[in-house]
């Protein structure tokens, strides 16, 4: 699910970087008192009399996070961009379960208090469904805040992917560096409605923001919408190139495009699913 | 300010109308009526509305084309209200006839910025045709010595524009008569009337008809003249204190102290209230002859003489430099034209059988300046010579004294005593003599009786003489006519009932009458001299522009040519007596008459015409208000007053200007529907 190798804390199906039982070699190295003599390699004893272990990687489970941005301003669009947000995480997280992963789903707005299960295994997947379905839009959209929460609640290493509209008014490159600063490899999928890409708007307008309904007066014009799709093509490849130069992976997703496509597609060329 | 706008609102009319731009402002910037739409967020918008500053004032000025449209249809609706105008002229009326006059008169250059009196009154014309509506018709015409008609009825302004530049200027003399005689016969249409039982019924539609008379009023007032239908307006062109300088006549003749001299003599008028000095200039084929300076006191005339050798021959040209401190208005009476021939005796033949009171006569100095007498008797009448000069208009006239030739010679004749042998004369009278007439009356007009008293004179016998048809008794007795004067073809006969010297029974000469003794006797004879032979060389010197000039040729088949002054030929006819006339003299000029290739004759055309060298404009007199005014026009009984120069009729735009806010309207619907913009 990852092209980085992280360490788990149990066994599982991914390689991990630490040493340790499995079936692939690694690398050989001098015996130390203490080292298990299971590992010791006779042949190599038998013909060079000296004692050389051999190493084998370990085979370890993956920290799979999906962060899912639960503001109100996910809920809008047909379907609403909260709604693709879940059935992208529950996809991902569903690939995590079968490959033995450790998958937990957080949303953005969570205290750091409140903990959501991890799940593992194939068995897991009706409650991690029922988990995700859960999930109701509410409050305003704080990246920043819900990034750090989510990054003191887990403080391993792991793979997270932020699922959100990155409509922050305080910006979104803070919250992304947190990610950076836990070493987690990150992955940014950007939903938007295609109202939000192509606006269907005429006339005098004020628009209110629904979550802090902040206002914006607006005279539709030709010009008006021009500038428009600039600024939004100026954000987005702006989210897009700050998560190039960080190695953070990056991607924008319609919500009319079906979310099997994107997975399948979109995500496999990005190697985030294999 | 008064005369551009005129209010047509009261105060609070203006007050309500005054708030309407600040409320369109007002209401444009505090418009409340936005939609209201939920967004998930205005992040984007924001920056959006940020980059394009739309809340900057300026922005939203620069935006907001509705409202400044809406502010336009305001502010035209607002301009209309105010009514604004100017001063202008206007036509009132259907149908319009412009007379413009394109006399000498009308070349001055009085106008503005040196413009001239025509192109002035063109210009006039032009105004007033751009204010013809769809429902109007006028017609041009121009007139000077001739009516013209430019342009005939139409409403089509552009040909009467077009009409209009055709008008040139022309040298010829005022005639308003005949422009208003073809206007009213435009105007004036026959009249039909059906009488039904007792009642009369005017069937024919009588519609009245502006005219408008465009000139500088040189000329009289028209009289025995019926406007009917026509409306006058005169517009007089030109200023009051236009000043002119003119040759008003220039003529060659001999030089009464040495014969063997000519003169040529040159009048001069100044028509401004200042004496001038004006130097004159004598060109003979272009060549400068003489120049001299004249002074020419205000209002008045004066003259000067160049003296010719009697050799000279060719075109003569007398020009004046009035100088550059005086505005010489009108150019083409500085120049006159004149032709000088190598002159040619008159020939007079005296056949008698010795008359010496007739022959001292006739011998006189003066008499000699005015032609050469030749004398033969009776007997030579059969002589060869007689024959053949007789036939060939060898003379200009001859006189039969007491004798009669076989056939009336190819000449004038003055016959006394007896009757011209031709069937006109011999059927009228019938040898009627009378004794010891009285003449009671004589024609004091006629030249050849000119400045002369013939009461008193004794006649012993004299035949009665009745003249032809077409003739004119000159001289009338107690007992009938005794003198008369027929033409024939081209000639003059006289008879003189009564001899001079008779002859008694026995034979010799007895006076028949004591006329010889009297003053009148060689008057008359210089009379004769003078109208049938004297000075006929010079005689053609007043041409005048545009009236027919008749020229004597010899019979001929051959082509006759006419040279313009400017250059341009004209074939012309002749008829068989050798007669020209030639009617196409609109230049001033020498003219050149060309048989054959061959140049026979030439004639000068000059303006000479004191009223259209007085170019400025007649200032009424009486009356102390009127006293800048421009003097009226007299038509038949009509006085019409001379119009201002701008009638004062107001020209509004409040039309123009609401159609113009309803565009901007259209527009606005346009613009908020299309939002081609906003």
């Amino acid at each position: 699910m990852t092209r980085k190798i992280f360490r788990g804390r149990m066994k599982g199906e991914r390689r991990s970087k630490r040493k340790g039982q499995s079936v692939e070699f690694a690398d050989f190295r001098n015996y130390v008192a203490g080292d298990d003599l299971r590992q010791l390699d006779w042949n190599l004893y038998a013909r060079l009399d000296k004692l050389i272990l051999k190493l084998f990687l370990e085979e370890e489970d993956l920290h799979f996070y999906a962060l899912i941005d639960a503001s109100l301003s996910m809920d809008f669009g047909d379907p609403t961009k909260l709604e693709y947000a879940k059935q992208l995480a529950a996809a991902l997280a569903f690939v995590g379960l079968i490959r033995a992963d450790r998958v937990r789903i957080e949303t953005i707005d969570q205290p750091v208090s409140q903990r959501n299960p991890v799940y593992r295994g194939r068995a897991s997947a009706w409650r991690m469904l029922q988990q995700v379905g859960a999930i109701e839009p509410q409050g305003g959209t704080q990246l920043a805040t819900g990034v750090k929460n989510f990054c003191m609640r887990n403080p391993g290493r792991g793979i997270v992917v932020l699922i959100s509209d990155l409509m922050d008014k305080e910006g979104y490159e803070s919250a992304l560096k947190y990610f950076l600063s836990h070493e987690m490899d990150c992955f940014v999928i950007q939903v938007l409605s295609q109202a939000e890409i192509e606006p269907d708007v005429k006339g005098d307008l004020r628009l209110v923001d629904c979550e802090d309904e902040d206002e914006a007066e607006i005279t539709v014009s030709a010009p008006l919408l021009r500038k428009y799709h600039e600024t939004l093509n100026t954000f987005c490849s702006g989210a897009q190139q700050f998560c190039a130069k960080r190695g953070m992976h990056y991607l924008l997703a319609n919500n009319q495009v079906p979310v099997e496509e994107l997975v399948a597609k979109h995500l496999r060329r990005r190697g985030l699913v294999r | 300010m008064e005369s551009l706008f005129r209010n047509s609102l009261g105060p609070t009319a203006w007050i309500i109308l005054g708030l309407i731009p600040p409320a369109i402002f007002a209401l444009y910037f505090l418009k409340l009526k936005r939609q209201p739409l939920e967004v998930p967020s205005t992040y984007l918008w924001h920056r959006v509305i940020e980059d394009l500053h739309v809340n900057s004032l300026w922005q939203r000025l620069r935006k907001s084309l509705l409202m400044f449209l809406q502010l336009l249809v305001v502010g035209l609706a607002i301009l209309a209200v105010l009514r604004p105008g100017w001063q202008g002229e206007s036509l009132q009326g259907e149908q319009f006839i412009f007379l413009v006059d394109n006399s000498a008169s009308m070349s001055a250059t009085d106008g503005e910025n040196g413009r001239s009196r025509l192109d002035e009154a063109k210009a006039r014309v032009s105004a007033l045709v751009d204010q013809m509506e769809s429902d109007m018709s006028a017609m041009i015409i121009s007139f000077a010595e001739q009516p013209n008609v430019v342009q005939e009825f139409t409403n089509n302004r552009r040909q009467l524009h077009e009409a209009l530049a055709r008008i040139e200027p022309s040298a010829a003399q005022t005639d308003l008569t005949g422009a208003l005689r073809l206007a009213d016969g435009f105007a004036n249409p026959g009249r039909v009337t059906i009488e039904d039982e007792n009642a009369e019924y005017e069937v024919t539609e009588q519609r009245n008809i502006q005219l408008y008379i465009l000139s500088d009023g040189r000329f009289a007032g028209v009289e025995d003249f019926s406007l009917g239908n026509l409306q006058p307006l005169f517009l007089p062109i030109g200023s009051l204190s236009a000043e002119n300088v003119a040759i008003t006549a220039f003529n060659t003749r001999q030089n009464e102290e040495r014969p063997e001299l000519r003169q040529a003599f040159v009048q001069l008028a100044n028509f401004s209230t200042e004496d001038h000095s004006v130097v004159v200039e004598l060109y003979l084929n272009d060549q400068l002859l003489d120049a001299a300076e004249v002074q020419v006191p205000a209002e008045a005339v004066a003259s000067t003489t160049f003296n010719l050798l009697r050799e000279a021959e060719g075109e003569l040209r007398a020009t004046i430099d009035p100088g550059n401190d005086f505005k010489d208005e009108l150019g083409i009476d500085n120049t006159a034209y004149a032709v000088l021939e190598n002159q040619r005796d008159s020939r007079v033949l005296l056949v008698t059988p010795g008359n010496n009171s007739l022959e001292a006569a006739l011998t006189t100095d003066r008499a000699k300046r005015l032609a050469k007498v030749e004398k033969i008797t009776p007997a030579e009448l059969e002589g060869n010579a007689y024959q053949r000069e007789s036939q060939t208009e060898y003379y200009d006239l001859i006189i039969f004294d007491q004798c009669v030739p076989k056939s009336m010679p190819q000449a004038n004749t003055l016959f006394i005593g007896t009757m011209p042998p031709s069937d006109d004369w011999t059927k009228a009278n019938d040898s009627e003599s009378v004794v010891g007439p009285q003449i009671i009356d004589w024609q004091r007009s006629h030249a050849l009786l000119s400045l002369l008293e013939l009461g008193g004179i004794q006649i012993a016998d004299a035949n009665i003489v009745r003249p032809p048809l077409g003739g004119r008794v000159l001289v009338d007795s107690t007992d009938g006519p005794l003198v008369a004067i027929a033409p024939r073809d081209h000639y003059e006969d006289v008879a003189i009932g009564f001899e001079i010297i008779g002859k008694n029974a026995a034979g010799e000469s007895t006076f028949n009458t004591d006329w010889p003794r009297k003053h009148s006797f060689p008057g008359f004879w210089l009379n004769v001299l003078d109208h049938f032979a004297g000075g006929s060389d010079d005689s053609q010197l007043a041409n005048r522009p545009e009236k027919m000039v008749e020229l004597k040729l010899s019979p001929t088949e051959e082509n006759v040519e006419v040279i313009l002054p400017d250059g341009s030929r004209q074939n012309v006819a002749v008829d068989d007596t050798g007669r020209l006339g030639f009617q196409d003299t609109e230049q001033l000029g020498v003219y050149d008459v060309l048989v054959g290739g061959r140049r026979a004759k030439q004639f000068a055309v000059n303006l000479f015409d004191r009223p259209e060298s007085d170019v400025a404009l007649r200032v009424r007199q009486e009356g102390e208000d009127s006293l800048n005014t421009v003097e009226s026009l007299e038509i038949g009984y009509v006085d019409v007053a001379a119009q201002p120069a701008q009638t004062e009729i107001r020209r509004e735009m409040w039309k123009p200007l609401l159609l113009l806010a309803l565009f901007v309207l259209l527009l606005e619907w346009y613009i908020y529907n299309r939002r081609v913009y906003i």
